[in-house]
């Protein structure tokens, strides 16, 4: 055991001082009684009034002492050793993903994992500082460095879950960021290991350990991991899919809504480790159809799936090519596409239009909207310079979600303008002469394509459709768009011509505000359910929906891994670590309140 | 100086008369019942003439029947004499109201219903030792010069109630009121067996202080014998206190029972309580006064 404070010790002089108060004669004033002789004879504690005399045996000059011995017991501050390795700089990163809320731990894996980052709070000595992360979907900095104990107590019990996954790259680079190199620190990630994998560049290590916590021990759970609407020429149907991850056979009851009112309820039985496609129809006039578990496992968020059951709203494209096949074809695939496809000469300029591609053509004046613009001709207003021999193409971002299953390894371009002046936007595909497409998000989203494309292979792989649909949707996204979004994703909102106010609902009903002007991104979408905008246009409310969904094997599994990929640790980085400290001086000054409070009762009762 | 007692009470006292179990033998006629026959208007007896007896009592009417001459006896109506010791120590100077005058009104008060029906009032005060009050008062107008005798004598000293046994054995038969806070060291056994003796009907009225019996103050003190003037130091607790209490209890229990055994009246009275209750009701209650 050490002390903290040595220096309290010098409260001990309150020992010695309270015997000598002891022995100090006691001013009594004098009162008469008519008869002495019926009053106690016996004379209690402070009779020794007498300096230098015998100290007579008393019980509460015993209990005296023995409360100021624990007060400055408890003054020096005693610690013990406990029994985690601490470094002087702890970096706690917390999971607060979706798969934290599971309840195979009592109350929950989050608030277990909290309980086990306030017992290492606990421990910190004196000199420790700590840093809490909060992974989640975002990871954020809620304690930065302090040895506050009831500031990171405060930090880590206002952490809630959120409904997405865990970006643990994003939480160890941030932990990456506070450390200087040679700083003695250790990360201590609390967490059920289900997290999105490690980006490649944590090969390289980090500069401090980490240590893994595992919470949480089961995986037996039932979860909807998808559901989609389709609608034939007939009928509107929408597609089931549930999944038993655990290992033991579970019996589940499916209840399947439309708007909120119950269609149906079946009984299920899944084998372990089964799904299970189901089919239902929808009403045709239905809004939003439902399907939830009734199953009281211990992970609720994919127990209720919502998919939006409206036709999408059709928009109005203008191709203005002298003949492009492969652009219209490509464009045809969106349902939700009115297609009209016009001659450079015809073409006029027009507000009916929600987006316009051109084709090797430049008008006048370019239209005050999304546009694509394919192959401008020389001397026009977005043309680039002389056209320069291409070959093979390559993405500038990999993980750009406007590539997303882009393959573009077998792709070539023969000739291409020369972009890499232009200050139209950022290159999304690129070449190593120049940049080939180029994108905006401002004023409108708007594409630059420097090729035409009959003179690349483009056209004929299976990444131009897919390319077509990405950058088609980026700019007009569709009014139902035909996927659920995960929690936390980003949903663009492209506000119709004329709104004056675009609001989005969410599933509790709480309304958010967004901006008229231009494309808005909607973020704020954590809680799984059905979201409402609402555009107000000439005075009309014009509704379109899109719905959050949890829809996640990897999360659903839940099943925490036993043991946990980690970066490993720079050879430079210190690792000296020193036993976590418990301080025991808040009981010793319990005790200490509770002798005096024993000493209270003793001369209240005459001992 | 204050009259002792208020002229209202004096009034209410008219009211009231000592009351006595057994008849009394007094030294002049008066209102009591007597052992002796004499003049008065209740019936007590006949017996037979003898000559020299008084022949205006004899009973004409059993002449006629009998033939014989019989005496018609009344029973004699004389005075009660009434003792009260009036205990005026050093304890008795104590308190809020103060014992010792609370005393001298009480014993004034009993003294005027005597004195008013005509018995006869020996006043003691005693302490140390007795101290006769003078010569013993007769009649209603004898109250004012009690009254000024009784608060003449001061208080203070150490009560010895052993001195109080040959006053006390000396008396005629009669009553006796000791009034006393019981408080003093020595015992009050040996006055109470005197009473006794001297056939005595008595009351003993323990008067006590309301400080006494709920101590008003805690904490540290040096506590002086109002009496003997000792001091010890003490520390008033709940415990301590209640210590006290218990022996004061106890005290007061044991001058009952011996009273009570002694065929002695007893009660226990607060100076808290107005004199006019003290006596219209607790002294009433006992069957002192009715």
């Amino acid at each position: 055991m050490t002390v903290l404070a040595p220096l309290a010790a010098v409260l001990a002089l309150t020992l010695p001082a309270i015997i000598a108060l002891y022995f100090l004669k006691i001013r009594r004033p004098t009162r008469v009684v008519p008869a002495l002789h019926l009053w106690p004879t016996q004379i209690r504690d402070r009779q020794a009034n007498v300096p230098w005399q015998r100290l007579r045996p008393s019980w509460l000059l015993f209990l005296q002492l023995l409360a100021a011995a624990a007060l400055v017991a408890a003054a020096v501050q005693p610690v013990l050793p406990a029994g985690a390795s601490l470094a002087r700089h702890s970096i706690v990163l917390l999971d607060a993903s979706a798969s934290m809320q599971a309840t195979d731990v009592t109350p929950s894996r989050l608030a277990e994992a909290k309980r086990q980052v306030n017992a290492v709070i606990d421990q910190l000595g004196p000199s420790d500082r700590m840093t809490v992360i909060a992974a989640g979907p975002t990871s954020r900095i809620i304690a930065s460095v302090t040895g506050d104990r009831d500031a990171l107590h405060r930090a880590v019990n206002g952490v809630t879950a959120s409904n997405g996954p865990a970006d643990l790259s994003a939480a160890l680079s941030l932990a990456a960021g506070l450390v200087r190199s040679g700083d003695d620190a250790r990360a201590y990630l609390f967490s059920d290991g289900i997290v999105q994998p490690l980006r490649s560049s944590f090969a390289a290590g980090l500069p401090f350990p980490v240590d893994y916590h595992r919470v949480g021990v089961s995986g037996e759970n039932v979860g909807l991991t998808s559901l989609t609407v389709r609608t034939s020429a007939q009928t509107r149907a929408a597609y089931l899919h549930l999944q038993n991850f655990g290992q033991q056979v579970r019996s589940v009851s499916l209840e399947w809504r439309a708007d909120g009112h119950l269609l149906d309820v079946r009984p299920l039985t899944l084998p372990a480790g089964q799904g299970q496609d189901l089919v239902f129809p929808v009403p045709s006039d239905a809004t939003s159809v439902t399907a939830h578990l009734a199953t009281g496992d211990i992970f609720a968020v994919d127990d209720t799936a919502t998919a939006v059951a409206r036709t999408p709203r059709a928009f109005k494209v203008l191709l203005v090519t002298p003949g492009n096949v492969f652009l219209e074809q490509a464009l045809r695939l969106r349902s939700d596409f009115q297609l009209d496809v016009v001659a450079p000469a015809a073409y006029k300029a027009s507000a009916a239009y929600a987006m316009t591609v051109f084709d090797r053509f430049v008008p006048p004046v370019l239209p005050d909207g999304p546009f694509w613009m394919v192959d401008p001709p020389a001397g026009s207003a977005l043309a680039g310079g002389p056209a320069l021999g291409i070959g093979r193409v390559r993405a500038v971002d990999a993980g750009d979600p406007l590539l997303a299953n882009v393959d573009l390894q077998d792709v070539h371009v023969a000739r291409s303008e020369d972009l890499r002046a232009s200050t139209f936007g950022r290159p999304l595909i690129s070449s190593l002469q120049t940049p080939l497409v180029l994108v905006r998000d401002e004023p409108f989203r708007q594409v630059l394509i420097g090729f035409d494309l009959h003179e690349s292979d483009l056209p004929l792989r299976i990444a131009f459709p897919i390319l077509t649909q990405n950058l088609s949707e980026w700019m007009l996204p569709p009014s139902v768009p035909s996927h659920s979004f995960h929690p936390d994703e980003p949903v663009t909102i492209v506000p119709e011509p004329g709104a004056t106010a675009v609001s989005v609902i969410r599933p509790d009903g709480s309304r958010g505000a967004l901006a008229t002007g231009a494309i808005a991104s909607f973020a704020e979408t954590d809680p799984t359910g059905l979201y409402v905008v609402e555009q107000v246009i000439g005075g009309q409310v014009q509704r379109s929906w899109f719905s959050v969904n949890l829809f996640s094997d990897a999360i659903s599994q839940l099943k925490p891994p036993d043991r946990l990929t980690l970066p490993p640790t720079r050879a430079v980085a210190v690792q000296a670590t020193h036993p976590g400290q418990l301080e025991i001086w808040p009981w010793i000054a319990l005790a200490a309140l509770a002798i005096v409070t024993a000493e209270w009762l003793a001369f209240h009762r005459g001992l | 100086m204050a009259p002792l007692l208020e002229p209202a009470l004096l009034r209410r006292l008219e009211a009231l008369a000592l009351q006595v179990r057994r008849a009394v033998s007094g030294q002049m006629g008066g209102e009591r019942r007597s052992k002796r026959r004499g003049q008065s208007v209740e019936f007590a007896d006949y017996r037979n003439y003898t000559p020299g007896d008084d022949f205006r009592l004899i009973d004409w009417n059993a002449y006629a029947r009998l033939d014989r001459f019989m005496l018609r006896l009344f029973v004699a109506e004389e005075e009660l004499p009434l003792s009260l010791f009036v205990d005026l120590s050093g304890s008795m100077d104590w308190g809020k109201p103060n014992k010792a005058a609370t005393a001298r009104q009480l014993a004034g008060a009993i003294a005027y219903v005597a004195l008013a029906a005509l018995d006869r009032v020996r006043l003691t005060v005693f302490a140390e030792g007795e101290t006769s009050g003078g010569a013993p008062s007769r009649g209603r107008r004898a109250a004012a010069t009690l009254f000024s005798r009784l608060q003449s004598f001061p208080a203070g000293g150490v009560t010895n109630y052993e001195k109080l046994v040959w006053p006390i054995g000396r008396q005629r038969p009669g009553m006796t009121v000791l009034i006393t806070d019981g408080l003093g060291e020595s015992a009050l056994d040996p006055a109470l067996t005197a009473l006794q003796r001297a056939h005595q009907e008595g009351a003993v009225l323990q008067l006590l202080a309301p400080q006494e019996l709920a101590p008003d103050w805690s904490g540290d003190a040096r506590l002086r014998d109002a009496e003997t003037g000792v001091e010890r130091e003490f520390t008033a607790t709940p415990l301590t206190q209640g210590s006290y209490v218990k022996a004061l209890a106890q005290r007061t229990d044991e001058i009952e029972r011996a009273a009570h055994r002694r065929g002695l009246r007893f009660a226990r009275l607060s100076t808290s309580e107005p004199i006019d209750e003290m006596v219209q009701v607790t002294l009433r209650r006992i069957g002192l006064l009715a």
